[in-house]
């Protein structure tokens, strides 16, 4: 690209994660995220954290385009996710990984398929696709018990899966609901060193928590919901990202 | 290019694991496509047949004017030579009086009949082709107005009315198979269809997980087009191996009642090109019951 003819889309500094005034309501006149607007920096590792019914989850919804925002802007990898059509949302989502609070585990596959699934939307060759499941499922901790099905897995197991699924493919974006909830604090930490070293090597990553303990440990930049209403947004304490 | 295949590998074998995983609402769906196609085959067959036993007789088709008995060789030679000046007449023969006694005779238990018998009773005839193009009920039609003008003539055999009464029985055969054909193809996309859609039910979990991990529309549905399509396919081949079963096993049995259809003809099975007609048929059908229901179901 000629030097100073930078397009919109490859600026460097854009933000991947950017929200502008976004309001939602599931029911009418209770809004579950009431006018929150926040920008996230590539390579940033954020805590959202809140109480229950703060709008978390919610929130991370927003960004993957499983809920529309009633007002606002939502842009996330410089797409309007409120314009997207068509093929427009599964290409996002292909450029996002998601730890649900629910895990969404196939529960008839294997442990590995249920991993290789988010390769096999992109058309990963097969062999590639098997390393890096092995890859990811060793990180997690879990390449012992790759061909079980999840419901032979305990809890803490299951979320593994969870987010090795959605570490697989190196997104862009990492967005994670409460991904240590079943988690005892060791593995915890394991899984937040997990996210960390994504995040150093440039993923964006968002990661739902109740668990203070983390929070205080980490130091990260920690945005508060109370409400739905955006209540703290405290920068990482050493200027880290 | 390589994501391509491996795109559509993985969703082949999805639909195949598809099929597995709910085995016995897809046999049902392959056994009911089976049926109807083995109904509509055997109608099929038995249309082909006809249309080959009409078709046999047109080409060998030759008309017979019988003279009258005082009309000598001589005059029907003169007969002749007129009748071969009328509009599509290919070749006129004449079969002389003692030509004709002597066929007669060759005929078995003809001899034993002309005994006693001293003077040739049998008239001369004329034997007429027709041109290609004439070999129908209409040319026919024409031939006859020709001969009623003629002096001479005494009876005309052409079989005209075999053929025309021929013609409408098979028709009536083909409009029957058509018409079953018809209900019986879309009681067949309902049942594919239903099937599909309870597939659908049963794995609407791991449809909504591919969503959410990126999955397009395409990705979402074609494995559902896969395993209708198989179930067509293997409803077809289904009926295709049952057909022949059928043709071998039966044959011999309904040689009689046949003939009254056929004639001597021997009948015939399909040949590659129309079983294979068979198969995508089952193939169609079963492609079009999963779109209908991929059709009727949103998300
Ligand atoms: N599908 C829905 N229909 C109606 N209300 C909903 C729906 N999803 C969430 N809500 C409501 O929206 C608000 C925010 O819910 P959300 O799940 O985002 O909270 P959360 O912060 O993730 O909570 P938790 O920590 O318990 O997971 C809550 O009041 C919840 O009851
Ligand atoms: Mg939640």
């Amino acid at each position: 690209m000629a030097a100073g003819k930078v397009s919109f889309f490859e600026r460097r500094d854009e933000s991947p994660v950017r929200m502008y005034h976004v309001s939602k309501s599931y029911i009418p006149g209770q809004r579950a995220i009431d006018d929150v607007s926040m920008e996230l920096a590539k390579g940033e590792f954020v805590f959202l954290t809140g109480q229950s019914g703060a709008g978390k989850t919610t929130l991370l919804e927003l960004l993957f385009a499983d809920e529309r925002p009633d007002d606002g802007q939502i842009l996330v990898l410089g797409r309007n996710i409120a314009r997207l059509r068509g093929t427009g949302i599964p290409s996002l989502r292909r450029r996002v990984g998601v730890v649900f609070q629910d895990f969404k585990l196939l529960p008839r596959r294997s442990v590995e398929d249920n991993v290789r699934i988010a390769l096999d939307v992109v058309g990963t060759p097969r062999r590639e696709a098997r390393s890096r499941v092995f890859n990811v499922l060793r990180q997690v901790g879990l390449q012992h018990r790759r061909q079980h099905e999840p419901l032979a897995l305990s809890g803490g197991e299951q979320q593994r899966v969870a987010i090795a699924r959605a570490l697989v493919t190196e997104p862009e974006i990492l967005l994670a609901d409460e991904p240590t909830g079943n988690l005892d604090p060791d593995l915890s930490l394991e899984i937040i060193e997990l996210m960390l070293s994504a995040a150093t090597r440039g993923t964006t990553v968002l990661v739902a928590t109740h668990d203070i303990s983390l929070v205080e440990k980490y130091r990260r930049r920690t945005i508060r919901l109370d409400g739905g209403r955006l209540a703290e947004d405290t920068p990482a304490a050493g200027g880290i990202g | 290019m390589s994501r391509v295949f491996v795109i559509l590998f993985t969703l082949f074998r999805s639909g195949i694991v598809g099929l597995r995983s709910a085995a016995g609402t897809a046999l049902i769906s392959a056994v009911t496509i089976g049926i109807a196609l083995f109904l509509v085959g055997a109608f099929a067959l038995t249309i082909v047949n006809m249309e080959g036993v009409q078709a046999r007789f047109s080409q060998k088709l030759s008309v017979t004017a019988y003279l009258e008995t005082d009309v000598d060789d001589e005059a029907a030679l003169e007969i002749a030579e007129r009748v071969a000046t009328v509009e599509g007449v290919e070749q006129v023969t004449v079969v002389g009086r003692d030509e004709a006694l002597e066929r007669f005779r060759g005929m078995s238990g003809g001899a034993a009949l002309l005994e006693g018998i001293e003077e040739n009773p049998l008239p001369a005839s004329l034997e007429i082709t027709l041109v290609n193009l004439n070999r129908t009920p209409q040319g026919l039609g024409i031939l006859a107005t020709a001969l009623d003008g003629l002096p001479g003539i005494d009876e005309v055999a052409d079989g005209r009315e075999w053929i025309d009464g021929y013609a409408r029985v098979t028709s009536l055969v083909r409009v029957s198979g058509v018409a079953i054909g018809t209900i019986l193809s879309l009681a067949t996309l309902l049942i594919v269809a239903n099937t599909i859609r309870l597939g659908i039910y049963a794995r609407e979990n791991e449809l909504e997980i591919l969503a959410l991990v990126g999955a397009s529309r395409t990705f979402v549905r074609t494995p559902f087009l896969i395993e209708g399509t198989l179930q067509g396919v293997v409803g077809g081949i289904w009926a295709a191996l049952i057909l022949w079963l059928a043709y071998l096993l039966l044959m011999p049995q309904l040689e009689y009642g046949l003939m009254f259809l056929l004639g001597n003809a021997v009948p015939r099975f399909f040949n590659g090109g129309e079983i294979f007609f068979l198969v995508a048929a089952g193939a169609a059908l079963g492609f079009l019951g999963s779109l209908a229901s991929l059709l009727g179901w949103r998300r």
